[in-house]
């Protein structure tokens, strides 16, 4: 997934950025209203993760009007205000979801993943497509029963195929989806990474659209 | 050593009736001994005027009488008719004091040795005297006092029976007068002090007496002042929890993020210790914000809000970050209870009690949670049955039943705060009601003055 993280604090945006890089997740981490107004204007995101009090101004007046633009992309609150007034304000607002910190990483992990299964209109964490069973939580795949193992990187491009099943995918959107800004990427990359996922998952899983990308879940029988 | 002595603060109601009673029945007397002193004066001048055209009216038949007598020096007694009281009793004498007339009742001695012209007066009778026939006659009425003072007690005493009344009714009617009167101070008086320690809204002016509406302006003007130096703080003490919560927050996840770093083994023990340390640190902030709050009042809104809808956010918060905990929540029908509470006192009060009963409960057994249509909230968990004399001492600070397990022993202490300071009602019950064991918290919402 392609995540905008809004984040003043210097020490935690960068553990936060580097958690869910480790995840295969693209993180873009501004630390001010602005350059998220930046960000979300040039570049799609599949994930918001927003802190509140921010120096420019406050992460709800962005969320409201990012939600009065039309703008669809699921939104995490991450914030040291722990009233329920300000809780409600943020969902209010357009929030998916509200952390309050301090929280373990895990659970940041944890609630990203179920608002991008929600997004992707499957909230149940376990993916079957054909003979693949995923479960998106505890990030297993397993092939005819076995035990499939995934890189992170080939993970987040696995996820950028089942949060949109059947959607033709462009090179340069899987690239969106796995690289964040500044991320240096070799021509081929994608290429490689999908030549890895056929070789783990079976070479009908995705499919190749000469000069157009790639989609999955057409092939497989009984995709839920 | 000086002795201070306080004053014993005065019912302006029973100071008013007496006031009033007092003044009323005082200025009855006076008007009923004028009217008494008027009435004896107006009295004697008809007893005297009856008196003197009695005289005037017997003495030319005495003269008459007298001098067609064979001997008009005998003494004559003038008999009745028929038997009557006789006020009025006379003497006719001649100039020499010989009695020639009397009337049949008359008692010689009552009347005055000389022969006296007008009125006069001895202690027992009025009399009047007047002579003819060249002085030669003289006739002298006598008149009982007894019987103009029996007039004018009778008329005093027809004027005191009403008062004997008067004392009474005016007592109940000034009572119940001044009560109409400052029906509407009584209602502002009965406002403040139902009120918990945290309601710090304006009291309501309308229909105070325009006397006391400065005073009750007063008053709400004081409780604005409080109330935003009571937000003040609470801003303060926000923004101080997130000051304090990101770098906490920065250095536990950086701990977590070294965790995941090193393999098992001694460094990762030492981190977990670390991470531990960083956890209890941030509860413990925490808890005295909370604990700083609850006892710092404005734990009411002006508007009311429903419980149901915030109880239910706050359960789903919890159960998102305790899943394997098993959470129950059974709500009324109509999902809707309105109260005066503030919502974030209402979340601090429900996440300890949650907290306590995650933290002290059985691992495996679920958490109840119940909230009636009347306003009253149980939270029971398993738990081993907890003695009487440790259900009374949840409530103080820093104590916990089970020392057994990770805690500071403040939620009880907070919900308690927050409990008091909104009007409602907390009670701790072990064994939980229908049950062997057990432990049941139990919040009365419906106390709370809206």
């Amino acid at each position: 997934m392609r995540i905008l993280l809004v984040e003043d604090t210097e020490g935690l945006g960068e553990v936060i950025q580097d958690q869910i890089a480790d995840e295969g997740h693209a993180v873009d981490w501004v630390k001010c209203i602005s350059n998220a107004e930046a960000s979300l204007s040039t570049t799609h995101y599949d994930l918001l993760l927003l802190d509140l009090m921010l120096p420019d101004g406050s992460g709800i007046d962005l969320l409201k009007k990012i939600r009065k633009a039309g703008e669809a992309t699921p939104v995490i609150i991450l914030t040291a205000r722990d009233q329920i007034s300000d809780r409600i304000n943020g969902l209010n607002a357009g929030a998916d979801d509200y952390l309050v910190k301090p929280f373990d990483l895990s659970e940041l992990s944890a609630r990203i993943a179920a608002v991008s299964r929600r997004y992707a209109g499957n909230p149940n964490p376990k993916v079957y497509i054909g003979t693949l069973e995923i479960d998106l939580t505890k990030h297993i795949i397993s092939r005819d029963g076995v035990v499939v193992n995934l890189t992170a990187r080939e993970w987040a491009l696995l996820e950028a195929f089942i949060q949109r099943p059947g959607t033709l995918l462009s090179k340069s959107q899987l690239e969106d989806h796995l690289y964040a800004f500044g991320s240096e990427i070799e021509s081929n990359t994608i290429e490689v990474y999908i030549s890895r996922l056929r070789k783990k998952l079976g070479k009908d899983q995705l499919e190749t659209v000469r000069g157009m990308g790639y989609r999955m879940g057409l092939s497989g029988p009984g995709s839920t | 050593m000086t002795l201070t002595q306080t004053k014993k603060p005065q019912s302006l109601q029973k100071t008013l009736g007496i006031g009033l009673t007092l003044a009323v029945t005082l200025l009855w007397i006076f008007a009923l001994s004028g009217a008494v002193y008027v009435s004896k004066n107006k009295l004697n001048e008809l007893f005297d005027s009856s008196l003197a055209e009695t005289a005037q009216r017997i003495m030319p038949l005495a003269v008459v009488e007298i001098i067609n007598r064979e001997d008009p020096g005998q003494a004559q007694q003038i008999m009745s008719f028929k038997a009557h009281d006789e006020h009025l009793v006379y003497l006719v004498r001649n100039n020499l004091g010989q009695i020639l007339l009397q009337s049949h009742n008359a008692d010689p001695a009552i009347f005055n040795q000389t022969l006296l012209i007008g009125f006069n007066s001895s202690t027992t009778h009025r009399f009047y005297g007047i002579s003819a026939v060249q002085n030669t006659l003289h006739i002298e009425i006598a008149e009982p006092l007894t019987q103009r003072r029996a007039a004018i007690t009778e008329m005093a005493i027809s004027l005191l029976w009403p008062l004997i009344l008067l004392i009474p009714l005016c007592f109940i009617g000034s009572w119940v007068f001044v009560r109409y009167s400052l029906r509407h101070i009584l209602a502002y008086r009965n406002e403040i002090e139902s009120r918990g320690g945290g309601d710090l809204t304006t009291v309501k002016v309308e229909g105070l007496p325009t006397e006391i509406i400065p005073i009750a302006e007063s008053v709400n003007s004081l409780l604005d002042r409080l109330q935003r130096a009571l937000e003040s703080e609470r801003s303060f003490t926000a923004n101080s929890a997130h000051e304090l919560r990101t770098p906490i927050a920065t250095a536990l996840a950086q701990i977590q993020r070294l965790q995941q770093k090193v393999s098992a083994g001694s460094i990762q023990d030492d981190m977990g210790k670390i991470e531990t340390t960083l956890r209890g640190l941030s509860s413990l902030s925490e808890k005295l914000m909370q604990l700083a709050k609850a006892e710092g009042g404005g734990l009411l809104s002006a508007e009311p809000h429903n419980l149901i809808s915030l109880l239910q956010l706050i359960v789903d918060d919890s159960q998102r970050s305790h899943p394997a905990k098993i959470i129950t929540l059974t709500l009324p029908n109509n999902r809707e209870y309105m109260s005066a509470i503030d919502p974030d006192a209402f979340a601090i009060l429900i996440r300890n009690l949650l907290d306590n009963a995650i933290k002290h409960g059985v691992y495996a057994q679920p958490v109840e949670i119940s909230f009636s249509s009347k306003g009253i909230l149980n939270i029971v968990n398993a738990a081993s049955v907890i003695p009487t004399e440790t259900l009374l001492q949840l409530r103080r600070r820093f104590v916990r039943s089970n020392i057994s397990v990770q805690g500071m022993g403040l939620g009880l202490a907070i919900a308690d705060a927050i409990v008091s300071g909104v009007g409602a009602t907390m009670t701790f019950n072990s064994p939980a009601p229908g049950q062997k064991d057990g432990f049941e918290v139990s919040v009365d919402f419906s106390t709370i003055k809206d």
